[in-house]
């Protein structure tokens, strides 16, 4: 047989793509669910991790049933946010986002004219951890990750990253350093930056103590400046599309201490933002004797019921 | 502006060979003299010209999530992006296959000079890396990715033209017995590697 | 065992290194061989890929038209390469090790080993004399990988399999070694003392 004539090599060829194409696609729909149940157990084990329920490796050993329990026993809400801070809706429970879910999304926050569309995820967990997601390109391929607040306050918790390609030994370290992880740990983040490139900083070299300001640089992973690059362009990305919320949480400026007895004394956003008592009592204000103690205890402590119902015990 | 600023940086600062060590295997074997390496590095220089935006095209309207959606609604979901592996190194090595039969046909004297490396071409990581980089920058148009090709295939071209001319003036050198050839070119492209690092600060 | 079988098996890993003698392989040494775990699985992937796809492209060779040879070899090792990689994902034990693995499909696809191998030996040669050069030459380019990562790892990070061992004893990390340029110094060492010792390698 001519195997170079040109019929031969036509339909040789056609052949082996089909046979190829149709392999591939078999083997790719028939085992999707098997990856994407493996994926989401990964995926939940590393917020688990940003959110300081321990060291994603546990996980891992744990299997994907156990990891998804101790998911829903610890998740206290999920929801999306948009641009300006609000909350849009509640995501369905046990909804996670897959690294191509945080692509597109992250082509929207970038995208300057769709930005304002972009629907944030926030997973808020009951040891009071607010985890966000973040994604970019590293040298070789996509990163991404967790990073956790507490309270919805700008400083870190935790942070737990992963990546498709980085070098093994260099740029993986932002997946397999927990030492590198951990020195997210009490840094913040600036949310009231101008800038984007100026919410996060992964420096080069050692982080110099410059005091003042907010201390939101931690040092960059030697040997592989490009992954640390795009880390830093990464967290910087999607942390300034979370501003808003996170600003909204943060006690507004103003907030300053009130004298002495007042209930709003020490300044607690929780009080000064909605403290019915403005005034603030002083003792000429309560018609009973009223302590600070009281004060403290009750925030509508101004209020008649405070100081009657003290005045009753006594 | 930018087109030149991706331009200047695909050259120097994202070199395939000495920042992403893309294609040693070729640059190694066929740097003996100058003048066969410039003609691979031509040959380099074209097929990515030629691979580089067909790829992009590819990945643009079939590979990506959703890219299949001027096919109609139908199709929006549909995600082929496993197959960009393959399909890539598919359309390199019809490209390279497509190049040479051109290339013979028309102009025999280029192909006398060109021919030999063009079946190393399809092998050359350099060519495929430089199709699955474009498909992670996420080039907006077809310009950036051609610029792109042409940057990246005229830093390679600059790479293997020197150290052939390195080892062009080393053959005039004492090396040890045991060195000579490969060992010693291993060392000097290391070095080469190491010096071209400082480009590695400069943003543009 | 005879004697031919012996050769094809023994060769590739001194007299007829790919990495030291054949120059095959490089780009992909480079990326995996900072730490040991990185080369171990790389080495591993690669006997597989090298090994299996001679076999399927041996079984073919009579019905290969030459034109198209080298796109069809490309798409069968493509293929072979993504199906691993999709069924070791699928499952819930060793999708950790995909994980690590999945870093280095693009590598192991554009690796010069594999279609080195296939062209020279395997479209000449019967199914299973293939296979075993396949296997011969993975292990003889893991060889190559897992010394030049001891040393890198060992003198780069001060751990041997991420095991702190010079640390103990105060060592500061040599983050040069890490750099890639450093893999090439050390294969060009590698080369030169295997070019010592066997005096007919070595180049006038």
């Amino acid at each position: 047989m001519n195997t170079n004539s040109n019929v031969y090599t036509v339909i040789y060829t056609t052949i082996v793509v089909v046979v190829v194409a149709a392999v591939l696609a078999l083997v790719s729909q028939s085992l999707k669910s098997r990856q994407e149940a493996n994926e989401k157990a990964d995926t939940i084990s590393q917020m688990l991790t940003a959110a300081g329920y321990g060291a994603k490796a546990e996980f891992g050993k744990m299997g994907n049933t156990a990891v998804l329990e101790k998911y829903a026993s610890e998740i206290e809400e999920a929801f999306t946010i948009n641009p300006s801070g609000e909350k849009v809706a509640d995501l369905p429970s046990g909804k996670v986002f897959s690294p191509k879910e945080l692509k597109a999304l992250n082509y929207i926050i970038k995208d300057a004219e769709k930005a304002a569309e972009a629907e944030l995820p926030v997973f808020i967990f009951k040891n009071g951890k607010t985890v966000v997601p973040i994604y970019g390109a590293g040298l070789w391929g996509p990163v991404w990750g967790y990073v956790s607040f507490e309270n919805g306050t700008a400083t870190f918790t935790g942070a737990y990253f992963d990546h498709e390609s980085e070098t093994a030994g260099l740029g993986a370290k932002i997946k397999d350093d927990p030492e590198f992880q951990a020195r997210f740990v009490g840094k913040q983040a600036d949310f009231k930056a101008e800038e984007r490139s100026a919410v996060f900083e992964i420096v080069k070299g050692g982080v110099s103590g410059e005091a003042g300001g907010v201390d939101n640089k931690i040092d960059a992973i030697t040997g592989a400046t490009m992954t640390s690059k795009g880390l830093d362009d990464a967290i910087d990305t999607w942390l300034y599309a979370y501003k808003a919320y996170f600003n909204a949480n943060e006690a507004p400026e103003s907030c300053a201490p009130q004298g002495e007895n007042c209930c709003c004394s020490g300044c607690e956003k929780s009080c000064c933002a909605t403290c019915p008592c403005e005034k603030c009592c002083t003792s000429e204000d309560c018609t009973v004797s009223c302590g600070p103690e009281c004060c403290s205890e009750q925030c509508g402590c101004c209020g008649e019921g405070c100081c009657e119902t003290k005045s009753e015990e006594e | 502006m930018e087109y030149l600023s991706l331009f200047v940086k695909s050259i120097f600062v994202d070199n395939m060979i000495f920042a992403y060590f893309l294609g040693m295997c070729s640059f190694l074997a066929v740097s003996k003299n100058v003048k066969t390496a410039a003609g691979l590095g031509v040959a380099v220089i074209f097929v990515l010209l030629v691979t580089l935006p067909v790829n992009y095209l590819l990945n643009e309207y079939v590979l990506k999530a959703g890219a299949l959606s001027w096919l109609g609604e139908g199709f929006a979901d549909v995600d082929l992006s496993f197959l960009s592996f393959i399909i890539f190194i598919a359309v390199i090595a019809a490209m390279v296959q497509i190049v040479e039969m051109v290339v013979e046909k028309f102009s025999p004297s280029l192909y006398s000079s060109l021919g030999i490396f063009l079946p190393l071409i399809a092998v050359n990581c350099a060519i495929l890396g430089g199709s699955l980089f474009m498909q992670q920058k996420d080039f907006v148009n077809i310009g950036e990715a051609a610029v792109y090709s042409l940057g990246s295939g005229i830093g390679w071209f600059l790479a293997i033209v020197s150290l052939a001319a390195i080892r062009e003036k080393m053959s005039y050198s004492n090396v040890p017995a045991a060195l000579k050839g490969l060992g010693i070119t291993f060392i000097t492209v290391g070095l080469m590697g190491l010096a071209f690092m400082t480009f590695m600060g400069i943003s543009l | 065992m005879n004697a031919k079988i012996k050769e094809t098996l023994l060769n590739p890993i001194f007299k007829g290194n790919p990495i030291t003698v054949l120059v095959l392989g490089i780009c992909s040494s480079l990326a995996v061989t900072v730490t040991l775990k990185g080369a171990l699985v790389m080495t591993l992937s690669v006997i597989v890929v090298t090994g299996v796809s001679s076999l399927i492209l041996s079984i073919l060779r009579n019905t290969i038209p030459s034109r198209v040879r080298i796109i069809v070899q490309l798409v069968v090792v493509a293929m072979m390469v993504i199906l691993v990689d999709q069924v070791l994902k699928s499952f819930e034990a060793t999708y950790a090790i995909d994980k690590q693995l999945s870093v280095y499909i693009g590598l192991i696809i554009t690796n010069c080993i594999v279609m080195g191998r296939i062209e020279a030996f395997a479209l000449g040669n019967k199914p299973w004399p293939s296979f075993l050069d396949g296997v011969a030459n993975g292990a003889g380019y893991g060889l190559i990988l897992i010394v030049v990562a001891f040393f890198r790892e060992l003198l780069g990070s001060g751990t041997l399999f991420g095991f702190d061992i010079l640390g103990r004893f105060g060592y500061v990390t040599n983050n040069l070694v890490i750099l890639p340029p450093f893999a090439l110094i050390f294969i060009g060492c590698i080369v030169w003392l295997q070019r010592s010792i066997q005096k007919d390698l070595q180049e006038k």
